[in-house]
């Protein structure tokens, strides 16, 4: 209906209702109707209006406020956005700097994830392994290059079907260039899997690296105490049923201590590594030498026909190893000593041929090194007796049962004692006195020397000090004391205890001290000559260069050794020697001391020959320091020598 | 069928429009609270329909043809040739009783050949919605359950229902018709166009509405309404209908009326639920449309009674006070249109708190606001 119409059907109505009933038209009341009527359009159109405005400015507030949550969503979002970009980053930065290779399938075997390191290893460029390539290909590809060996449909079903059962695949191959790669699939929930490819060529070597370590000297690299054993023990269980023989030598280097405390550690090490080398060239291919520890080798010499193929060795090792080392400049000259075990007549065991072959060892350095043993069955009990020696004389100094006794020097132009040598005596309260000859190199070898040393300088000082005041001590020095940074300070030590006067202490040094001739010898010796104390060269003329050494150092007294004394009046070559030295010891203003004077002859031929002093029997045993002091009394008379 | 409409008005009384068919079985009658509250309408209407149930209520103005008026009874008296009623009436004590009340009916009612049921309720002290899910619970959603909430202008003071006695307040009425000569049509529709943002009914106790995306729901109503309609109402809230959906079927939607306010709470009275987190947006009436509407639900009306009626045709038209607040003198447009619809002779009706009617989509019986809803009864031939 139109607008015109419903207005015109709107009046029909208004006049219908204004008619009267008498048919008249209320004219009052047919416009109150159309006024109402206005109105009433007026009131929906204000409706309308406000109803519109209320709604736009209501919109437009939801619009603002849909606009305000779309930029903070916005801003959300791209805060989010960056957020993941950064994290991305991140988890790209974390994959591609792995020292893994490392992949990421799907349920189909195809690639989700790779990351740089996988293309490295593999030498394989980006386009091989986009997301989406299937596992197989990449596989084919790496066939291809070299770096998959296989059948890569094989090996794929044998992957999927492996991973289905939920367990870790893991392989170890080995690329064309030797690079050993570990390679770990890792099944994920949903049927795809992680895989990692990680190089481990260096770790393996790491590994043998210490495999080997662990059975190899780190300095010669030879096998040490643990190959010995387990090739000893391989050999021993193969050679039992055959009834091979094998020969266990142990070596030892004699005075190697020496070497190392007197040219130190790098020349000791140098020393060991040439040994090695020579120890090396000695044997057979089948034969294994190793170092033990120290200065100690050994040597598994196998398929032997009898116990002299050893001794032939042992041989050869000892002229080998005694000729001359070269080491930074520094001649060195060392002896070894061998024992010898064979099995097996000596052992059938690791443990019991070792200790055998290290027995014999011991029992060739008793026998005065540079030589070889064989093991006996009774060396076991006299090891067992050094070995209680060893011990005793460490509680001998304990408990004060070593004693000094002293042998008078006589003055042959004085006629009277002017100096008395200090002998060390060991009283063992069961076994009674025991030489020095017995105890002394066990000493060294223990290294109780040198507090033994000490020992006797300081009773030696005290005991002189109660002689009469021209009356000097001599004291014994062995080389092992003048190596001893401490000496000194011991001297020095033992003169203000005992309130000694320097010149009255003579320090007796042997040849074998001046052959360690080092700066700190040397220094040591000055530095001892200066405090006022006199040195003395003692068994003078048994060494090899006895004179050249007289060169070396201005000594205030050489002592013949008793060998030369011996044998005069008849011998014409001691004679000889012992006026050569009178003679020299003159020219260099130096005393003479013959030792080992027991007859009247041999006394009236070195008073002949001008010797200083004698030292003997012929004159006075050595006596107890308690006996000396009554000896050196002034009012006792000297006993004349006719 | 046979059917006479008679009127009332204070001038002239009753007059019969035609002589009335005896005996009559059935009365259907709306008026003004002032013209029945006195009782003497029904005391005449009884005495001249004896042996008829007579069921009428307080409106907000009747329809009677194509005229609207504020001051008469319009009423209509029905003859069955081979249809048997039967009238129910209730008294609601508590509207918390609302639905119990609509089940009570519904089993008073319910049998075999039930083909229908006209029901008038109080406007203001009944659950409308309540009370059809009451009746329908019982009687089910295949047999149509028409009828409307008694009115009271706009001035929402007090409503009248009457079921073979004088119309008072807090009654509810029934007619049930039985038989398979009886063909009831009915059509509801609305022609209100929603406006404005889509809301939440974000607080809501029953049919009292407490908040709308969080802001007092009476707040948002008198912004709509502006200060010159803040003083009309709560009558005035009629203008702006809220249109409700069920976020879960969204297809299905109500349109749901004020029938209260109250300022203390700032909450707003429906006349049916209003249940939280429905959406609900508000509606606006353009006056044609709303014409368009009416004729959409006499079209429906109409098409129901089907092709084989014989005799006559009656239309009882309920139609949403809030229609007629908005459309004032131009309300005969609906009229008019609705009527042009139909085949039937006599129309009647009158302007609601709220209009019973099946849904248009879903079938349900349910309590619609807003809408010109007709019944449609005729009998088969």
């Amino acid at each position: 209906m139109n607008r015109r119409s419903i207005v015109d059907k709107l009046f029909a109505q208004q006049i219908a209702k204004a008619r009267t009933p008498s048919g008249e038209v209320d004219l009052e009341l047919l416009g109150s109707l159309v006024v109402a009527a206005y109105a009433e359009a007026e009131r929906d159109r204000r409706r309308n209006e406000h109803a519109i405005a209320m709604m736009v400015e209501e919109v437009d507030q939801l619009n603002r406020g849909l606009e305000k949550l779309v930029g903070q969503r916005t801003a959300e979002l791209k805060a989010r956005e960056a957020e993941l970009e950064e994290q991305n980053f991140r988890f790209d930065a974390a994959i591609n700097n792995m020292s893994q290779g490392l992949l990421m399938f799907d349920s189909e075997a195809r690639l989700v994830i790779c990351n740089r390191r996988y293309l490295e290893i593999y030498g394989l460029s980006p386009e091989h392994a986009c997301p989406g390539v299937a596992l197989v290909d990449m596989l084919k590809q790496r066939a291809a290059m070299g770096t998959f060996a296989g059948d890569p449909d094989e090996y794929l079903a044998f992957l999927v079907n492996s991973l289905a059962q939920g367990k870790n695949v893991t392989r170890v191959i080995e690329l064309p260039d030797a690079r050993i790669i570990s390679v770990v699939n890792h099944p994920m929930p949903g049927g795809g899997w992680v895989a990692t490819h990680e190089d481990i060529t260096e770790r393996r070597r790491a590994e043998q690296q210490i495999a080997h370590m662990a059975r190899h000297d780190a300095l010669t690299d030879l096998p040490n105490r643990v190959l010995l054993s387990e090739r000893l023990s391989e050999r021993l269980t193969a050679g039992a049923h055959h009834g091979e023989m094998l020969a266990v030598l142990y070596l030892d280097l004699d005075h190697f201590k020496g070497v190392n405390d007197t040219l130190g550690h790098s020349v000791g090490d140098e020393l060991l590594k040439a040994i090695a080398d020579r120890l090396r060239s000695c044997a057979n291919d089948t034969d294994t030498v190793a170092r033990i520890g120290g200065d100690e080798f050994a040597i598994i010499q196998t398929n032997i026909e009898s116990p002299s193929e050893a001794a032939m060795l042992a041989r050869l090792i000892c002229d080998t190893i005694k000729a001359p080392y070269n080491l930074h400049g520094h001649v060195v000259i060392v002896d070894t000593s061998i024992g010898i075990a064979i099995a097996p007549n000596d052992g059938v065991d690791v443990d019991e041929l070792l200790k055998n072959a290290d027995m014999a060892l011991y029992g060739a350095k008793a026998d005065g090194r540079g030589t070889y043993r064989f093991f006996e069955s009774d060396m076991d009990a006299r090891v067992k007796a050094r070995r209680t020696m060893e011990l005793a004389l460490r509680k001998a100094l304990e408990v004060g049962e070593f004693e000094l006794h002293y042998q008078p020097l006589l003055d042959l132009k004085q006629d009277r004692v002017t100096c008395c040598e200090a002998l060390l005596r060991w009283r063992h309260p069961e076994q009674g006195m025991i030489p020095p000859s017995e105890f002394i190199p066990v000493a060294e070898e223990i290294g109780l020397i040198v507090p033994l040393g000490e020992w006797v300088l300081r009773q030696a000082c005290l005991d002189a000090a109660g002689w009469p005041e021209d009356v000097h001590v001599a004291v014994n020095l062995s080389p092992s004391q003048l190596i001893n940074q401490s000496l000194l300070p011991v001297v020095i030590n033992a003169l203000a205890m005992s309130g000694l006067s320097a010149c009255r202490l003579e320090l007796e040094i042997t040849e074998a001290v001046l052959m360690q001739n080092t700066e700190t010898t040397m220094a040591t010796l000055h530095r001892l000559r200066e405090l006022g104390m006199r040195i003395s060269m003692d068994d003078f003329g048994t060494g090899y260069s006895s004179l050249s050494y007289l060169r070396s150092f201005p000594f205030d007294k050489i002592k013949i050794d008793r060998c030369f004394i011996s044998g005069l009046p008849d011998a014409d070559d001691s004679l000889a020697i012992v006026r050569a030295v009178t003679g020299l010891a003159g020219s260099l203003r130096m005393t003479t001391t013959a030792e080992g004077v027991e007859t009247q002859q041999q006394l009236e031929q070195v008073r002949l020959l001008g010797c200083t002093e004698i030292q003997g029997f012929v004159f006075s045993r050595p006596r107890p320091a308690a006996e000396i002091s009554a000896f050196l009394r002034p009012d006792r008379p000297i006993a004349r020598i006719a | 069928m046979r059917a006479s409409q008679l009127h009332w008005s204070g001038p002239a009384g009753w007059m019969d429009e035609n002589s009335h068919p005896q005996p009559v079985d059935l009365v259907l009658y709306f008026g003004t609270r002032a013209a029945l509250a006195c009782g003497a309408r029904y005391r005449e209407l009884r005495a001249m329909f004896p042996r008829a149930h007579l069921l009428g209520c307080s409106t907000g103005g009747q329809i009677r043809g194509t005229d609207v008026s504020d001051d008469e009874i319009a009423a209509v008296a029905l003859q069955f040739d081979a249809t048997r009623v039967k009238l129910v009436a209730h008294a609601v004590a508590d509207i918390g009783r609302s639905r119990a009340c609509g089940e009570d009916i519904g089993r008073s009612l319910v049998a075999d050949d039930l083909a229908g049921i006209f029901i008038l309720s109080d406007g203001l002290k009944v659950n409308g919605a309540q009370l059809v899910a009451g009746v329908a619970g019982i009687i089910g959603d295949d047999i149509p359950l028409t009828g409307g909430l008694a009115g009271d202008g706009a001035a929402f003071a007090e409503t009248l229902v009457g079921a073979d006695g004088a119309p008072q307040p807090g009654m509810v009425g029934a007619v049930g018709f039985y038989g398979k000569a009886i063909r009831i049509g009915h059509g509801s529709a609305g022609g209100w166009d929603p406006f404005g943002p889509r809301r939440r009914v974000t607080h809501a106790h029953g049919n009292i509405l407490l908040a709308l995306d969080g802001q007092p729901a009476l707040d948002l109503y008198e912004r709509y309404l502006g200060e010159e309609d803040i003083k009309g109402l709560p009558g005035t809230a009629l203008l702006f209908p809220l249109i409700i959906q069920d976020p879960e079927r969204p297809e299905h939607e109500v349109v749901r009326t004020i029938v209260g306010i109250n300022r203390d709470d700032r909450s707003l009275i429906f006349a049916g639920d209003v249940p939280e987190g429905w959406m609900a947006r508000l509606m606006r009436g353009n006056f044609d449309n709303l014409a368009a509407g009416a004729a959409e639900a006499a079209r429906q009306a109409d098409a129901g009674l089907g092709n084989d009626i014989a005799g006559d045709a009656v239309s009882v038209m309920v139609s949403c006070i809030g229609r007629r607040l908005l459309l004032g003198q131009r309300i005969t447009d609906e009229v008019e249109a609705a009527v042009n619809e139909m085949r039937a002779m006599t129309h009647l009706g009158f302007f609601s708190y709220g209009e019973i009617s099946p849904h248009a989509v879903s079938g349900c019986c349910e309590l619609h606001n807003q809408t010109m809803t007709v019944t449609a009864l005729s009998e088969a031939a």
